[in-house]
């Protein structure tokens, strides 16, 4: 009975969504901005905690995985790394500076009474809807530009067990994570009432990132919910045109929850499937953490209105992300809390690519949005 | 002395680091002297921490204060 997993995995991303959220605004933990600070000004600091979150995740997955209670790696949803990977990801980078933050980034601040993540977020949704016009073509440049089609991660592609891949990686990662705690790069002056060090919120999002593929069979992901929120508008808006988008009918989720019930299916298209019982909840357990966290601290936005540019970036940065993160079969919360933590090579090109993007959008938000 | 407020909540990041950035640049002779504070008013938490410590690595002095629902962020000549 699917019933039966919903009944945990519901409440579950519900509550990992929220505890997201308020951690991610307390420490404002923006990875968009880990990137685009080092693009704009040198300032590697929150790029140094999204390490650190990498490596504690890597840690729980592989300390999972040889506990056995990780049956499931590498998740369901995970495809092979292709050109179609590598450019998804350098325009989500686009999108995600433009935006003012990545599909989580806008959620937390969305709650916190943000006005340009409101804006972000609906460009979100446009942008996967977006995606729907060119899927089959794009499917088929994905076919016939896929690297190791038989790979899905580093271990798999080397055939070892991929403690042999991970373990080295880890040794040499902890060297670096040690030489910045040494030199109190990890620490950051805060001001702001009840500040989260990045550290700490990036051990807390490794944990929740661990916990979500335990109970709920894969890592956290947002952002097919976007394409099925677009899809629910558009077929009601125009109906005949929906009726015609293939990708809108594509059914990629088919997984064995982990504690129970029979398999579960879904996909991008309007339905009450899978990915709505997942993400759903994760959403707003993530608008809702943001909201809450701002309540108590008496910072909620109320929404005030920024320069009109500014709200221009957000809508169009919302509507490339989106875009983007179907072109790339993944967002960067996907790739960067659970691809790359179990080195799967479409994250790691994923990822790559997200650097020369965050900084081709860095200088139009210099140049053209921000006009000091 | 003359107190020159900014209100830039609601931006986009990292607009008001780099707003900050410009006015401490535009008004330096005079934020040297004492002639002038600036004080910039932000909701961007982020923007607590930029903002000073961009200030302070210029040799200025900086406070932060939380005021309703929002900080307020004043530069002023080092000691």
């Amino acid at each position: 009975m699917a019933d039966t997993a919903y009944a945990y995995i519901i409440p579950s991303s519900l509550i990992l969504g929220t505890i997201t959220g308020f951690v991610m605004h307390r420490a404002d933990f923006c990875l968009a901005g880990a990137l685009r600070n080092l693009c704009l000004f040198r300032d590697a600091a929150l790029l140094r905690a999204t390490a650190l979150l990498v490596a504690a995740a890597m840690a729980l997955f592989e300390a999972g995985r040889l506990a056995g209670i990780l049956p499931g790696l590498p998740f369901p949803l995970l495809g092979p790394a292709s050109l179609a990977t590598a450019t998804g990801g350098a325009l989500f980078g686009v999108g995600m500076v433009l935006a003012g933050g990545c599909v989580a980034g806008s959620l937390y601040r969305l709650g916190s009474g943000s006005f340009l993540s409101l804006l972000a977020v609906m460009g979100l949704v446009a942008g996967s809807a977006l995606y729907a016009e060119i899927h089959p073509w794009w499917q088929v440049l994905q076919r016939e530009t896929t690297l190791f089609a038989d790979s899905l991660t580093i271990p798999q592609l080397a055939g070892c067990d991929p403690a042999f891949v991970t373990v080295p990686t880890l040794v040499v990662g902890s060297v670096f994570l040690c030489r910045w705690w040494r030199a109190g790069l990890f620490h950051r002056r805060a001001h702001a009432e009840g500040y989260l060090q990045p550290w700490k919120a990036a051990l807390v999002l490794a944990a929740v990132s661990f916990a979500s593929t335990l109970v709920v069979g894969m890592p956290l992901g947002i952002a097919t919910t976007y394409a099925k929120i677009g899809g629910y508008i558009e077929e009601f808006l125009m109906p005949g045109h929906f009726a015609g988008l293939s990708f809108f009918r594509a059914i990629p989720l088919d997984y064995l929850p982990p504690f129970g019930g029979s398999r579960l299916t879904g996909g991008p298209g309007p339905e009450l499937d899978a990915i709505a019982a997942i993400q759903f909840p994760l959403i707003a357990g993530i608008v809702g953490g943001g909201a809450v966290s701002a309540v108590l601290l008496g910072e909620f936005g109320a929404w005030r209105r920024a320069p009109w540019r500014q709200q221009v970036s957000a809508l169009a940065g919302g509507i490339i992300m989106g875009l983007a993160s179907r072109m790339a079969s993944g967002c960067n919360v996907w790739h960067v809390l659970g691809g790359l933590p179990i080195l799967a090579l479409q994250s790691i090109v994923f990822c790559l690519a997200l650097l020369p993007g965050a900084w081709v959008g860095s200088r139009i938000l210099v140049r053209a949005v921000i006009r000091t | 002395m003359k107190l020159m407020e900014f209100d830039i909540r609601g931006q986009i990041c990292p607009s008001t680091l780099l707003i900050a950035l410009k006015e401490m640049n535009l008004h330096r002779d005079a934020l040297r002297s004492g002639e002038v504070q600036l004080a910039f008013k932000t909701d961007n938490r982020d923007a607590t921490i930029t903002i000073p410590d961009a200030a302070a690595n210029m040799g200025y002095g900086v406070s932060v204060e939380k005021e309703e629902g929002y900080y307020v962020i004043v530069i002023e000549a080092g000691q």
